[in-house]
């Protein structure tokens, strides 16, 4: 059984060893991408064919974005995100089911993306970071765990939501927003007790969020969250987003 | 001669015509998220071809990076290794851990326009010499008894030298 395999793959590397020059040689080199290439490179390589066991065979694997922990490679204050999702055209009930994707900065102000402007080569392990998505479950709540967010220039202390029914379909995009009060938490983390979680901005140049260009106008604070805890026991942050759905 | 320590870059595209299980899942999923992902930069819905968004709404550019979080998983299942790049025996051989996405065109309602690019970039090799129209390479650290063990490779089209690191001081052992 093994030799009969062995030999067809041989007999078929050999014939396509024979053919794949011609083949190659009236080729577009546009077109060398498309079309079959089981039996050899997908580049138009006309030298060898593959003479490997198959790898496992690929499966479907979901979107990186799909995970609780968004800490990725990050370090600062550890920080629970607790989002609930309701629906105003339900009554306000629980909206299950639905995608929640959050993104915010790291402890310096930075969000994960591309370096530069051209090609540069990047690291897949490690791009992205403080990036998520979840399902809301029958309460619609979501959970993230993460770090807590720094803060950049000309920007409150905020994160990033949009939320999508099941089939995908975008239903609100929003911001989250903190407490700043002398005993918040962007006030602790910002202060001398984060310096040892690596926070060195201080709170000197914050833009508090009534200068914030987003949050200005929000003076229901409808997208105000609550933020409890300590520096070294960490924060959770909760809010409920209403969405028509 | 030793020219020095190189890194290629494969430039492998991915569209409707692509049969390898491996490309159509990064086909389906990488226009599954286009689709979710667009809608931050389309609210008005106003643009369907992705040439027009990134036109109108230059932040748009991110999704090439967003998107590619559909990738990484699909990355993760080649284990290390470059695809479709074979060695003169046939062989998988080239290390990677660096990558860049790009999604080349696409339209939010055909979704046969979808075609995107992975760029794999190799970790570094020593470009020992070229024989024929074959490069001599050697991956760092790949030792068997003392001797450096090497890899013959044909530069075949979609592949560059990306970078290289010439050695001036670097005899040809």
């Amino acid at each position: 059984m093994e030799r009969k395999h062995f030999l067809k793959n041989g007999l078929a590397a050999l014939g396509l060893a024979a053919i794949a020059p011609l083949a190659s040689a009236c080729k577009k080199e546009a077109d060398s991408t498309d079309g079959d290439s089981s039996s050899g490179t997908e580049t138009g390589s006309c030298t060898v064919s593959p003479t490997e066991t198959e790898g496992p065979f690929p499966t479907k694997s979901p979107s990186t974005l799909v995970k609780s922990d968004i800490t990725g490679d990050r370090t600062g204050v550890p920080f629970t995100i607790k989002i609930t999702v309701k629906n105003k055209n339900g009554d306000c009930s629980a909206l299950s089911g639905a995608l929640v994707d959050i993104w915010h900065c790291d402890k310096d102000g930075n969000y994960s993306e591309y370096g530069g402007t051209g090609m540069q080569s990047t690291n897949y392990t490690s791009v992205h970071f403080l990036r998520g998505r979840q399902t809301t479950d029958s309460n619609g709540l979501v959970t993230f765990t993460s770090i807590f967010p720094g803060w950049y220039s000309g920007r409150s202390t905020h994160i990033h939501v949009h939320i999508y029914n099941t089939a995908g379909k975008s239903l609100l995009v929003t911001q989250i927003s903190f407490p700043e009060g002398s005993d918040s938490a962007v006030v602790a983390v910002n202060g001398s007790g984060g310096t040892s979680y690596g926070y060195t901005k201080g709170m000197s140049g914050y833009t508090y969020k009534e200068k914030d260009n987003v949050f200005s106008d929000d003076s229901a604070n409808i997208e105000l969250s609550t933020v409890t805890g300590s520096l070294s026991g960490g924060y959770t942050l909760t809010h409920t987003i209403n969405v028509a759905a | 001669m030793y020219k020095g320590t190189i890194r290629l870059c494969y430039r492998k595209v991915i569209d409707v015509h692509s049969v390898k299980p491996w490309d159509k899942l990064v086909f389906e999923d990488t226009y599954n998220e286009l689709l979710l992902q667009s809608q931050y930069y389309n609210q008005e819905k106003k643009y369907t071809s992705f040439s027009d968004l990134i036109t109108h709404v230059p932040a748009a550019e991110k999704l090439h990076f967003l998107v590619s979080a559909a990738v990484i998983g699909y990355l993760q299942q080649l284990q290390g290794k470059v695809p479709d790049l074979l060695n003169s025996l046939g062989r998988l051989f080239l290390p990677f851990n660096n990558y860049r996405f790009e999604i080349i065109n696409s339209d939010l309602l055909h979704k046969a326009k979808h075609q995107v690019a992975i760029n794999f970039f190799s970790d570094h090799l020593e470009w020992l010499d070229t024989i024929n129209n074959q490069l001599l390479l050697s991956i760092p650290g790949n030792l068997e008894n003392g001797e450096q063990l090497t890899e013959l490779f044909t530069i075949p089209p979609f592949v560059s030298v990306y970078s290289i690191k010439p050695t001036a001081n670097h005899g040809a052992a």
